[in-house]
């Protein structure tokens, strides 16, 4: 009985995954240079995560960056036709795994560089005008819902991993660990339009709050509402003009590609 | 039902990143010596940024093929529609000349292994090829180009050679051929049959694209690594090639120990002198068994 396309191709992958052996007898001269298929999988999939995590690795170190990667890879085989995407669900896995969750910088340097790449290759779309602002009736701007660019992220981080990670960027090594951080930060993370470089800043406490909110779908009044509650601690008593305020520079900074009015009668 | 665009003449590189401040800044126009460029299609796939731009401004100079790796034709998931209209929609935008992919899965049950799995060369896996090479070439409404892709097993199952198995499939879905002259030498050393038998085997009128590449011989067996250069006995079977089905465009792959462009361009050349011989001389008796 011959074995059908299906059943050798699901032997093949099964060999390469878990090294299961029924596809042997399958395959013609013993197959004996099957190993090459050995060699390429795990060696292509290590370095592109390597490339997309080279502060990670660094910090790692090769013998338990290779561990890790490993384990992942076992939990998280590529489901995607780019192997671009291959590291997409490594922060989340670092953050929730035996032994890497009890080390949240791990988890901070992956959700960081992850960003970077992200930022760097989005899809591009056009952003908007400041003066887009001034077509705003008045009566409208409370109802303001806004897009944010593709290459547009925030990160949300424990440890200060950033100026580890600028020194691996240079090619340089680092002499000392990332420390945790006193406070909680927020940082974003985006493209400039114009240079295409990746550029990222650190974001006080309401506008880190503010722009979550924002990307969920929260409204200009929303937003001023939120700034007044944190107003004891960051900003100043007018929060409708320091929401504008913020807003102007959301849009100079080129995160915002659109504005829409939220049609109250949708939840 | 397809169109075909098959204008593309001479001879290109691999566009890589590395090259680009080669390609676009230290000339007006084009390189001498470099008649147009191949993209790997999935790095610009659904990407802005860097790439995109380098990209349009490459395209503007010269024209374009589009190169895939993950079209995974013979597998045996349904066809990724998902992906498939990115890849229109890039075709859409960059207007490729050739839009290309391998013979070959990369993938099954929803999982992608991103390696170029060695088809079975059964009548059964025939049928479901050339099925759904016929599906893709509808979507995209256009003819595409699989490539042989080099491969380190054969099975128990198979039932024809590999060219009997890619021109009975460019027959049956009416596709054309990408012939990568390294991979026929490389699977030919690795399977033992003879790289002359293969080059006679094949349909010339469905050749419409030839890939170079170097590999790395162990010995015992050869992996495609396209991390240096072309191998002499590649060059020898490449002008085999042209002898037998005339100037196929003709370009050169290199994705690993990437050179300085001009070294591929001067590797080009030497494509370029052993076509212009190849098409004088008569084919030689080698080539025409």
């Amino acid at each position: 009985m011959t074995t059908s396309l299906a059943d050798i191709q699901s032997a093949f992958q099964n060999r390469l995954l878990t090294g299961a052996d029924d596809l042997m007898p399958l395959l013609a001269n013993g197959g004996r240079f099957f190993k090459v298929y050995d060699n390429a999988y795990s060696l292509r999939l290590l370095e592109v995560l390597a490339e997309d995590f080279s502060a990670l690795h660094t910090l790692l170190g090769d013998q338990k960056f290779e561990q890790a990667m490993r384990a992942y890879l076992a939990d998280h085989p590529s489901q995607h036709t780019s192997i671009r995407w291959l590291g997409r669900h490594l922060t989340e896995w670092l953050g929730r795994t035996e032994p890497w969750r009890d080390h949240r910088e791990l988890a901070d340097m992956a959700a960081f560089e992850w960003a970077l790449g992200l930022a760097f290759d989005a899809p591009d779309a056009p952003v908007l005008e400041s003066e887009t602002l001034a077509d705003v009736a008045a009566s409208e701007w409370p109802s303001i819902i806004f897009s944010f660019h593709p290459a547009f992220r925030t990160v949300d981080l424990l440890w200060d991993i950033i100026p580890f990670q600028q020194i691996v960027t240079r090619d340089d090594t680092p002499t000392a660990a990332p420390m945790p951080l006193e406070h909680p930060a927020t940082w974003a993370v985006w493209r400039d339009p114009d240079s295409l470089s990746v550029c990222y800043s650190q974001l006080d406490k309401g506008e880190a709050k503010a722009l979550n909110a924002a990307r969920e779908g929260a409204t200009f009044a929303d937003l001023c509402t939120l700034l007044a509650e944190t107003a004891d601690e960051t900003v100043d008593e007018n929060a409708a003009a320091h929401a504008a305020g913020m807003l102007k520079s959301w849009i100079d900074n080129c995160w915002i590609t659109g504005l829409a009015i939220k049609d109250n009668d949708k939840p | 039902m397809t169109k075909d665009n098959n204008t593309l003449t001479g001879f290109g590189l691999g566009l890589r990143p590395k090259h680009f401040p080669a390609i676009l800044n230290d000339h007006a126009g084009r390189t001498p010596g470099v008649d147009w460029f191949e993209i790997l299609s999935e790095n610009f796939i659904k990407v802005g940024g860097p790439a995109r731009r380098n990209l349009d401004r490459v395209r503007e100079r010269y024209p374009i093929v589009m190169h895939g790796v993950s079209l995974s034709i013979g597998a045996p998931d349904p066809l990724d529609m998902n992906y498939l209209a990115g890849l229109k929609a890039l075709i859409d935008r960059i207007e490729p000349v050739l839009v290309s992919d391998h013979l070959c899965w990369t993938g099954a049950h929803g999982l992608n292994l991103h390696d170029l799995l060695p088809v079975p060369l059964t009548k059964e896996a025939l049928n479901h090829v050339a099925d759904r090479v016929s599906r893709v070439q509808d979507y995209l409404g256009r003819r595409i180009l699989l490539e042989n892709a080099s491969t380190y097993v054969t099975f128990a199952a198979d039932e024809m050679t590999e060219w009997e198995f890619i021109s009975a499939l460019a027959e049956k879905a009416d596709c054309h051929i990408l012939l990568d002259v390294n991979n026929v030498y490389v699977s030919g050393f690795n399977h033992g049959f003879s790289p002359a038998e293969y080059l006679a085997g094949l349909p010339a009128d469905r050749i419409r694209q030839i890939h170079l590449a170097g590999h790395q011989n162990n010995g015992d067996h050869i992996v495609d690594t396209h991390d240096a250069p072309v191998a002499d006995p590649v060059w020898d079977l490449y002008s085999q090639t042209i002898s037998r089905f005339g100037p196929i465009p003709t370009m050169i792959e290199r994705d690993d120990n990437i050179p300085e462009f001009s070294e591929l361009v001067a590797e080009l050349d030497q494509a370029r002198a052993l076509c212009r011989t190849a098409t004088r001389e008569p084919a030689t008796s080698e080539a025409a068994a």
